[in-house]
């Protein structure tokens, strides 16, 4: 009896060392900073009397219905809509195909081509935003190749007329030729192109034949302006395609290691029976992996509303705050120009429940559609 | 017997196809996966303006002045540095406090675990990066606060008293902190595969809980441990939302608040901008290299958190 009080005693004692210490540091960074949001979202805080400000106090929803009406609050939402379905509806069946093609050795080298499909996970996402904000700048490689083409195909067209007078006589066929081939741009730069033009031609001795060529490619041929992130109607979509890009290769890989502990017997069986592949995946792969599609799915939400870094790093939420999701816009609110803390506040109050509804919806999906495990 | 054959042939030329799809498939992803990091590095060896007039093709002096130069401008030496402190800390601090919390939930009874352990679980539905500004006011105000108090009692006379906001121990606590919920949740669920038998013969020798946890827990939890690790890993060195809020000192810095400092005023020094990038994905990529196969089983389990 002693010797069981005491043990228990001990136990007691062991378990609240053990316990205490880490439960109170995740106190700190989450159940705290939940009570702060709640409080000073509905309050009117700036740094109170302690920081050298204003005393502050609880003024009610004030914030919320500010957010409300605020235009870049439902833009930043929308487009934190936009990452979590590029994430489930693009993401995830993409794994899975993916998956299940290396699953069924319908390619070879499986192991090569998951090894090589994780790296972009492993990369910083402040990396990848910056190296694709450079492939998609206007100044970046794919604006350059394409403008490359543009250019050699103008470069031809010109050499086809230069050939013919030999660089000496400007002719009005030549100067109309050049119009010709040169669309609007010849208008853009000469105001009265005809005679401008003809002057420009005249202004090139004959041997500089092959520098003429160059002036006039570089001032005439077609340029496209690749304003993918500069553009407002098209900003969205670099950010999206780059979110597919980064993450589809973990659900590769996490789908295929469940398959692998499906039963080999069910599928060799069925196919003995004459069910083709897509049968197997749908009626066999399919509704025996829909425990890991609900694991998936919930770790690809909570993914998609951590796009701030990359956000940050590809766009910074612009051109003119069009690519905000919503933490970009809570740390702007914050952290940019004059410091809203109860609006921020209230963004991050918004934020949590948001994801609370998505993996809300994520369960009962699986309670209405969801197979057995 | 006559038919079998026949079945076969008028089935191939469709799988034929199916696989030159999927062959395809794997090929388009894996070229667009792989492509633009090639890229990336072999244009980390031009010149700037040597990448403005050629970006697509292989530098035609190849130089490693950029990373001289973006090393130094970067002071990478510091940053990574701070990473791998930032890193192995957290890790550590992780395992063994996920590892504790784990046992104790598992294997010593008491009335509150219901209630901590499915708090603690809650937490891997939160992402905390949602929480950086109430995180932020949190630690500003603290540090504030307890400078105050400690200020008035006499026991403090510095100018600003820091503990929480732009120190290393508050970067580890909301580091460690921020992981606890998954690693907590793995530890318990292997803790409780080991079998009680162990504990009580343990407990009949005399050993104490503490002591069971050190010299026989610890070591049977290897595999867990290491897979906490292998997934953390990757998620501290890379982590940036959190940390860009709670340290604004240079000397603390890690290295993704160090290589974003080249997306801003430095952008337009494509060549040394590459390198930056360059340096700043190495290192896990080497990471990757080395423990592939963990890595892969780690995340397959399902229980790595974006």
């Amino acid at each position: 009896m002693i010797r069981r009080n005491r043990k228990g005693a001990e136990g007691r004692r062991a378990y609240r060392s053990m316990v205490l210490p880490p439960f109170l540091i995740y106190i700190f960074v989450t159940a705290f900073p939940i009570a702060l949001a709640v409080i000073l979202s509905l309050s009117n805080y700036n740094g109170g009397k302690m920081f050298g400000g204003e005393p502050w106090k609880i003024v009610g929803f004030e914030q919320y219905g500010k957010l409300f009406a605020d235009p870049y609050f439902w833009n930043a939402l929308r487009n934190n809509i936009y990452i979590v379905l590029i994430s489930v509806f693009g993401q995830l069946p993409l794994g899975f195909l993916l998956a299940y093609l290396i699953y069924r050795k319908i390619v070879k080298f499986g192991g090569f081509w998951q090894g090589i499909l994780y790296v972009p996970a492993i990369i910083s996402v402040i990396v990848i935003g910056i190296m694709w904000s450079i492939i998609f700048s206007p100044y970046g490689p794919i604006a350059d190749a394409v403008n490359r083409v543009y250019s050699s195909a103008y470069s031809a067209k010109v050499s086809a007329l230069l050939r013919s007078p030999g660089g000496e006589g400007v002719t009005d066929e030549l100067v109309d030729g050049i119009i010709d081939i040169s669309g609007s741009t010849v208008g853009d730069i000469f105001s009265d192109p005809r005679a401008d033009l003809k002057d420009f031609l005249q202004s090139y001795e004959p041997e500089d034949l092959p520098m003429l060529k160059e002036d006039l490619v570089n001032l005439f041929a077609h340029k496209w302006n690749a304003d993918f992130l500069s553009k407002p109607g098209v900003a969205m979509i670099p950010i999206l395609f780059v979110t597919l890009w980064c993450w589809t290769g973990v659900y590769l890989i996490i789908f295929h290691a469940n398959m692998q502990k499906i039963d080999t017997q069910i599928i060799d069986a069925a196919r003995i029976d004459g069910a083709t592949e897509m049968q197997v995946m749908g009626r066999i792969v399919l509704p025996s992996l829909s425990g890991t599609l609900l694991n998936a799915a919930i770790l690809c939400i909570s993914g998609s509303l951590s796009g701030f870094a990359l956000i940050l790093a590809m766009t910074g939420g612009g051109p003119a705050r069009v690519t905000q999701v919503l933490s970009i816009y809570m740390y702007d609110t914050a952290f940019m120009g004059a410091a809203n803390y109860p609006l921020a506040n209230a963004i991050a109050m918004m934020i949590v429940l948001f994801s609370l509804v998505l993996i809300l919806i994520t369960f009962g999906v699986e309670k209405a559609f969801g197979g057995k495990e | 017997m006559e038919s079998v054959p026949r079945r076969i042939k008028t089935v191939r030329p469709m799988a034929a196809a199916g696989k030159i799809l999927a062959y395809a498939a794997l090929g388009l992803f894996t070229l667009v996966t792989v492509y633009p990091l090639a890229w990336l590095f072999i244009n980390s060896f031009k010149t700037t303006n040597e990448f403005q007039m050629n970006m697509l093709g292989l530098p035609v002096d190849w130089t490693v002045d950029n990373y001289v130069g973006a090393w130094k401008i970067g002071e990478f030496d510091r940053l990574i540095g701070n990473s791998l402190l930032y890193t192995i800390g957290a890790t550590i601090g992780i395992t063994v406090f996920s590892l504790q919390a784990g046992f104790a939930f598992a294997k010593i009874k008491s009335k509150a675990t219901p209630l901590i352990y499915g708090s603690l679980i809650l937490g891997i539905l939160l992402t905390i990066q949602s929480l950086m500004v109430p995180l932020f006011l949190e630690v500003t105000i603290l540090d504030k606060l307890l400078g105050d108090l400690l200020r008035s009692i006499g026991l403090y006379g510095g100018r600003e008293f820091k503990l929480f906001h732009n120190t290393r121990f508050g970067v580890l606590l909301i580091y460690i902190g921020s992981a606890l919920p998954v690693g907590i949740y793995l530890s318990t669920a292997f803790i409780k595969g080991i079998p009680d038998a162990i504990i009580e013969a343990a407990q009949i020798d005399g050993a104490g809980y503490y002591r069971i946890f050190w010299s026989i827990i610890l070591r049977m939890s290897a595999p867990i441990a290491v897979t906490m690790c292998i997934l953390n890993i990757p998620g501290l060195w890379n982590e940036f939302a959190l940390i860009n809020i709670l340290v604004s000192d240079a000397g603390l810095k890690s290295l993704p608040l160090g290589i974003f400092k080249f997306s801003g005023s430095l952008s337009s020094d494509y060549g040394k901008q590459f390198a930056a990038l360059v340096i700043g994905m190495f290192p896990m990529l080497a990471f990757y290299v080395a423990f592939r196969k963990q890595i892969t089983a780690g995340v397959a389990a399902g229980a790595m958190k974006g």
